[in-house]
């Protein structure tokens, strides 16, 4: 697991707490898990929703640890001043990864779904929370890797597709290699979400 | 309570003022802080700064009015940039937005001006958005091309193919200047590129009006920055009519009526 400290920010939501997982072998069990809870009722629902509160992403549309960090900056950013398009934080996450403003797409597409077999974990929260590398290795059956091996889990086809890069120019000029396409399809797909917030 | 943003300004190194914006260089993101199981180092953890371009309120604007204009402004240039980078045109990345502040960040260039490569000065403070020049006190007397491995003509080549590729997308940068292009130092993974920045007075039209129009402002630019620009603008022009093809004889024949009468379109009649 990885901690992103934020200083200048609230300490209620400066720390981002960020874990892979592969090889995951519980993601229908653990989507089926989040639905439920989130129909609950009671004290049991509330338990069980604080048991699920993080952000599940699907590690293959993720293109880089900037990439992530900017969803997960831009989410905060909405929580602090109030302006949340979604009801928690870790949902506004999926929705500034999706290229458009449906959030029950957003969260189909960028979240985790039965297939899902490589999963990054988010929780934002205040510093100490000491046990949250346990309950997130508990929630997850997979191997947990180091944040760093999340470029080798990227699918750029799916990427491509998902943010619609395909017609792009950037990505047609004659001669670019493909290490020179992922660049500038990383770049595109960053920018997109950092603007998220004001895109038309 | 303080902003969020605001507190990321406190912490930022102020680069430059105009009278729209200050620009600063800060850090958003911590580095990678591993927890004891995963202490192995990587290389890919070191920590880029950032640019902040922050429309600070104007006083003799209403409160209401002032928010409008900053957050269309912030939204127009954001916009302007995405375009521009899904068409392929070199431009620094968006980091962050929070248009309520009025902060854009956007992806750090490190690199010089072509304004300060073709000897053009210091920038003047009233730039808009600018480099450091953290080297600018010593008087370097060596030819600061050769760190680039590029000639002038090529660094002209570069500049006429990156607006042709902006024009084609039919975006208007509206303040084409040496001072708004930054070529980028020869470093992986990106290495030498003509960047173009500051998109703050950027729209989107398909005139060759407008496109001769942005030519014309960087042609008055070289010359009245640099002396004898004519070869080197006239590189500029034959890199851009190569890329553009077909759409450079309209915008040719345009650029010579903008010749003769100026920015402005005549309000007579």
């Amino acid at each position: 697991m990885e901690t992103f400290r934020y200083t200048h920010l609230p300490a209620a939501h400066a720390h981002a707490y960020v874990a892979l997982f592969d090889h995951v072998s519980n993601a229908a069990h653990l989507r089926q898990r989040i639905v439920r809870a989130s129909q609950l009722e009671g004290p049991e629902g509330d338990h069980e929703r604080e048991a699920v509160n993080f952000a599940f992403v699907d590690a293959r549309l993720i293109t880089s640890i900037l990439h992530l960090q900017t969803a997960i900056y831009q989410a905060i950013l909405a929580k602090i001043q109030g302006s949340l398009r979604t009801k928690t934080v870790h949902s506004e996450i999926l929705w500034a990864l999706s290229p458009n403003n449906n959030i029950t797409e957003a969260i189909k597409r960028f979240g985790v779904s039965d297939s899902t077999a490589s999963l990054i974990v988010v929780r934002v929260g205040p510093p100490e929370m000491s046990d949250i590398e346990h309950r997130m290795k508990t929630l997850v059956s997979g191997d947990p890797l180091p944040l760093t091996d999340l470029t080798k889990l990227t699918d750029w086809f799916a990427v491509r597709k998902c943010y619609k890069l395909n017609a792009d120019p950037a990505l047609k000029a004659p001669g670019l290699s493909i290490a020179q396409q992922q660049l500038a399809a990383g770049e595109i797909v960053v920018s997109t979400v950092a603007m998220k917030s004001i895109a038309a | 309570m303080e902003s969020p943003t605001s507190r990321l300004l406190e912490s930022a190194t102020p680069i430059s003022q105009g009278a729209e914006a200050k620009v600063f260089r800060a850090y958003l993101h911590p580095s990678l802080q591993r927890s004891s199981s995963e202490l192995q180092s990587n290389a890919s953890d070191i920590r880029e700064p950032i640019l902040l371009k922050y429309r600070f309120h104007k006083q003799y604007r209403h409160p209401t009015l002032d928010t409008t204009l900053t957050k269309a402004r912030v939204a127009g240039e954001a916009r302007a940039i995405i375009k521009c980078l899904r068409h392929g045109v070199n431009v620094p990345g968006i980091r962050m937005v929070d248009a309520t502040e009025g902060v854009l960040g956007l992806e750090w260039i490190d690199g010089k001006t072509v304004r300060f490569l073709l000897g053009g000065g210091a920038e003047d403070e009233d730039e808009d958005e600018t480099l450091e020049e953290g080297d600018e006190g010593q008087v370097v007397k060596e030819d600061p091309l050769k760190e680039y491995g590029v000639s002038q003509d090529d660094i002209m080549g570069m500049i006429g193919s990156e607006i042709a590729k902006m024009h084609s997308a039919d975006i208007i940068h509206g303040d084409l200047t040496t001072s708004n292009m930054i070529v980028r130092h020869p470093t992986p993974p990106k290495g030498v590129q003509l960047v173009l920045i500051d998109f703050g007075l950027a729209y989107t039209s398909t005139l060759a009006e407008d496109k001769a129009v942005d030519l014309y402002v960087l042609e008055r630019a070289f010359s009245s920055t640099h002396p004898a620009s004519e070869p080197l603008f006239a590189s500029v022009l034959s890199a851009y009519k190569e890329k553009m093809g077909k759409d450079w004889l309209s915008i040719s024949k345009r650029l010579d009526d903008v010749r003769l009468r100026g920015r402005k379109r005549s309000m007579v009649g």
